[in-house]
């Protein structure tokens, strides 16, 4: 493919990867370098994606897992400084506003891997077999993960009371 | 009627909308039955409708982001990474060969300080303390090559005047160095100095240098280094010249 037909590719995959690194950062500095972080990484490995491979799914793999190393890394960071100090995301105004919806609350008090699969599946309307792909496990660990996400964001959405412990052990 | 219960794959996709017709209709009729399971399926539908919903606001634009934009910077990263390495490389090589080229240069390492020294300690007076003393080259010839190595050629200076009074044999760090003292019977003393030029392989260019009142030439030739020592006045230059003409 020739590169202005990738970039182009990508181009119309940027608002979903955008969308995604916001929920995984809930940040959206970070978010953003995510996502070029993300299209790095696709165009320097371009050339080893499989043609039946859908776009979408090989982005959202690189994303994740970009995000889960850099994770990773901060976590150990944090550990050498000895500090758990935790900075405040910092929200687009528009997310912040609609953070006082007591269902997206709920969905930010989720852990990384619930709300991925949240994203994957019901907004993005992703196959299950697409997010088995993703996460490397079966698909039956899909659906069981599945069904453990959905119930606790029915808990945290109803009863609330148990958020900051939830929020605490994730 | 009893039904099995639809698999957890089956409510995720009743959930999500990924049924056909009859399966759903299936799954319906099974939590028609089952209420307490029904609320809560339908709860998730609910969260997942919602989640679509409050999720599908437009971010707005970032174009720092653009693919083209990022692959350009990502290719002008690249070339700054290649020159600075290229240029290191660089530094790397002038050092390297400025450093080779240097070599010798500096306190203590001046080309064949040794065979001043030696000059210094025998020539001086005149042929004290001597390993061999002998005017017969074949003798010391065959010395030398016992001594230092077989292809070291003893130049005959008899045309230039010069005759040998004797040799002695150096320890250096390049291995056993000798020297063969030559008199032109007027008290004009000229020394010959021979030293291996050790595991470092360290060959001369062809050269003279002059140091607290005495004179050397030196060069190498057939894998051994040479000297010519001798006073570094009128007569001095005018011997070594000689000699030097007889040697290489």
């Amino acid at each position: 493919m020739l590169d202005p037909r990738i970039d182009e590719a990508l181009r119309t995959m940027l608002p979903r990867l955008r969308r995604f690194a916001l929920w995984l950062a809930r940040d959206s500095n970070a978010a953003d370098d995510l996502v070029q972080s993300t299209i790095e990484r696709a165009l320097s490995k371009w050339h080893t994606r499989r043609d039946d491979e859908s776009l979408r799914g090989w982005l959202f793999a690189i994303l994740y897992r970009l995000f889960l190393d850099g994770k990773r890394r901060a976590s150990r960071y944090a550990r050498l400084l000895g500090s758990l100090a935790h900075e405040e995301p910092t929200w687009p105004s528009a997310e912040r506003v609609a953070m006082a919806h007591a269902t997206l609350s709920a969905f930010a008090g989720l852990s990384v891997e619930q709300r991925s699969l949240l994203i994957w599946i019901t907004v993005e309307g992703m196959s299950y077999q697409e997010v088995a792909d993703i996460l490397q496990v079966p698909i039956g660990t899909v659906m069981s993960r599945l069904s453990r996400a959905r119930r606790t964001l029915r808990q945290l959405g109803d009863g609330d009371t148990q958020t900051p412990s939830l929020r605490l052990l994730k | 009627m009893t039904t099995t219960p639809p698999s957890e794959h089956d409510i995720h996709a009743y959930v999500d909308g990924h049924l056909d017709g009859p399966r759903r209709g299936e799954v319906e009729r099974y939590l028609a039955r089952h209420p307490e399971q029904a609320d809560e399926v339908h709860g998730w539908r609910q969260d997942a409708q919602q989640l679509r919903t409050l999720l599908a606001g437009d971010l707005g634009p970032a174009p720092a982001l653009d693919p083209a934009l990022i692959r350009e910077r990502a290719r002008h990263r690249r070339v700054v990474r290649w020159a600075t390495a290229a240029a290191l490389l660089l530094c790397l090589m002038v050092g390297g060969i400025a450093g080779w080229a240097a070599r010798g240069i500096g306190s203590g390492n001046a080309p064949m300080a040794d065979a001043m020294q030696a000059y210094r300690l025998l020539a001086l007076d005149h042929g004290v303390g001597m390993d061999i003393t002998t005017g017969n080259e074949s003798d010391l010839r065959a010395w030398l090559s016992g001594r230092v190595g077989t292809t070291v050629r003893l130049p005959d200076l008899a045309d230039a005047g010069f005759r040998p009074m004797g040799g002695r044999l150096f320890a250096t760090d390049q291995g056993p160095a000798a020297m063969v003292l030559y008199d032109d019977g007027n008290g004009h003393t000229v020394s010959f100095y021979v030293r291996p030029p050790g595991p470092a392989r360290r060959l001369l260019p062809r050269g003279a240098r002059e140091e607290s009142g005495l004179l050397a030439n030196y060069w190498s030739d057939g894998g051994h280094n040479y000297a010519v020592v001798a006073m570094a006045d009128n007569a001095g230059r005018e011997a070594s010249q000689r000699v030097i003409g007889k040697a290489i």
